[in-house]
């Protein structure tokens, strides 16, 4: 199984290196070959809003040479993507949304009707499965709310065949995220 | 210009030359403006640029009295910038004083025809409205926004009947201090044209860009 992860943390927090620690540590720990992309770190310019990815250069984003063109074939060959965030106003931060945001290459611009809504049609096969993982000090029910409800629209949208939503609390302590993180990672399919 | 009544409109969309988000946000601003607002606008693709100019973003952020942040929906959500402009916002008001009233509202367009996409953007900017004092006093959501495509609304035709009327309903409830109205709301998310027509004309003009580039086949 291939992970990737698209680290969308904002630095200077140790609650935050820690959930990180141990997501990746739990799976490396059932076997799974995983990629941490460090999106803080990396120079990634914001969608521009000109659809060139579907009408000039099908499949690929126009603005090239900047670290956000490795990340759409690792997410799309994945076999499961995971978006680890801050949760933000309930959802997510600005460093894995500038990486989300670039990322719609990976649909075709045509049209489909999903349960009465209008979505984009596929360009690939097959999608990751996805799995969003927000960190919070601890339980706040109105934005765990939101969190839950993007990463389930985005599943719709990205034509991903499972997506899981969890919410880790630093107050839980890193016993507490473990025991949290084996729970999603279960639920995403970690044990198939 | 600072008068009693200030009205600071944040676009979020980079799209060039011009936006929907531009275009609702501005019409809004102008009725505003003839009620006697003071109005000033930061597109964010500029205001983030440097150092000098968030801070700048800031400075206005605090002069405003009524907040618009009118952007288009990217990913079922916020663009990284607008989530960007509202991290950098929340963190400067923490901790310092909220005691002047001031009054946030958000518009968001969407490329699908449904509005309802919108609403969990809505539901994150109420959040964000909570977490850094603002008062919040309602969101508008359009879909089907390529039908506008960033023409000012006067120039739009039948096309922004609704969204026009929902902004002129907005803009009064804003120069009398309340939230914005039911019928605001539900006029911008009604539909400016048939869901199947929207998906034909998106089928049609996808072909047509495309083939400017000779990659139809590619689609
Ligand atoms: C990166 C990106 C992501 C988008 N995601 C969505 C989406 O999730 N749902 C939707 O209805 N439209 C989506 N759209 C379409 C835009 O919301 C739509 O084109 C909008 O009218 C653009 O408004 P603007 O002119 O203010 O930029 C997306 C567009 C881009 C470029």
């Amino acid at each position: 199984m291939r992970v990737t992860i698209l680290d969308g943390t904002r630095g200077g927090r140790k609650a935050e290196a820690d959930a990180r620690e141990v997501l990746i540590s739990e799976l490396e720990g059932q076997g799974w070959e995983v990629t941490t992309y460090p999106l803080r770190e990396m120079e990634i310019g914001h969608c521009v809003g000109c659809f060139g990815c579907w009408v000039k250069t099908p499949g690929e984003c126009v603005i090239v040479g900047d670290a956000a063109s490795d990340l759409a074939p690792a997410v799309v060959q994945s076999d499961v993507v995971v978006y680890l965030t801050p949760v933000t106003f309930g959802g997510y931060s600005s460093e894995l949304k500038k990486a989300l945001d670039r990322l719609i290459c990976l649909l075709a611009p045509d049209f489909m009707v999903i349960d009465g809504e209008t979505h984009h049609k596929t360009r690939y096969e097959r999608y990751p499965r996805l799995l969003g993982v927000g960190l919070l000090d601890s339980a706040d029910p109105e934005s765990e709310r939101i969190f839950q409800t993007l990463i389930a629209r985005n599943a719709i949208n990205m034509h991903s065949p499972v997506h899981v939503a969890g919410v880790l609390h630093s107050e839980q302590g890193t016993a507490g995220m473990r025991a949290e993180v084996q729970q999603l990672l279960n639920e995403v399919g970690g044990t198939q | 210009m600072t008068t009693s009544r200030q009205v600071l409109l944040l676009v979020g969309s980079a799209r060039r030359p011009r936006s929907t988000s531009e275009a609702l946000g501005s019409y809004l601003l102008e009725r505003l403006a003839e009620k006697g607002f003071g109005t000033e606008t930061l597109l964010l693709h500029r205001a983030l640029k440097s150092g000098e100019k968030r801070e700048a973003l800031l400075e206005a952020t605090d002069r405003a009295d009524v907040l618009v942040v009118a952007f288009p929906l990217y990913v079922d959500s916020l663009p990284s910038l607008v989530i960007r402009a509202l991290e950098l916002i929340a963190d400067h008001r923490e901790g310092g004083d909220q005691s002047r009233p001031q009054r946030l509202l958000a518009i968001v367009n969407c490329g699908f025809p449904e509005a309802q996409h919108n609403d969990t953007a809505i539901a994150i900017c109420r959040r964000f409205a909570r977490e850094a004092g603002f008062e919040w006093i309602g969101g508008l959501s359009l879909g089907g926004g390529g039908a506008i495509s960033g023409r000012p609304l006067a120039e739009a035709g039948g096309m922004a009947r609704n969204p026009i009327q929902s902004l002129e309903l907005t803009a009064a409830a804003i120069a009398e201090g309340g939230a914005l109205p039911e019928e605001a709301v539900e006029a911008m998310a009604r539909s400016i044209i048939p869901s199947w027509a929207y998906r034909w004309m998106g089928w049609f003009g996808w072909r047509q860009q495309a083939r400017k580039h000779g990659v139809q086949r590619q689609l």
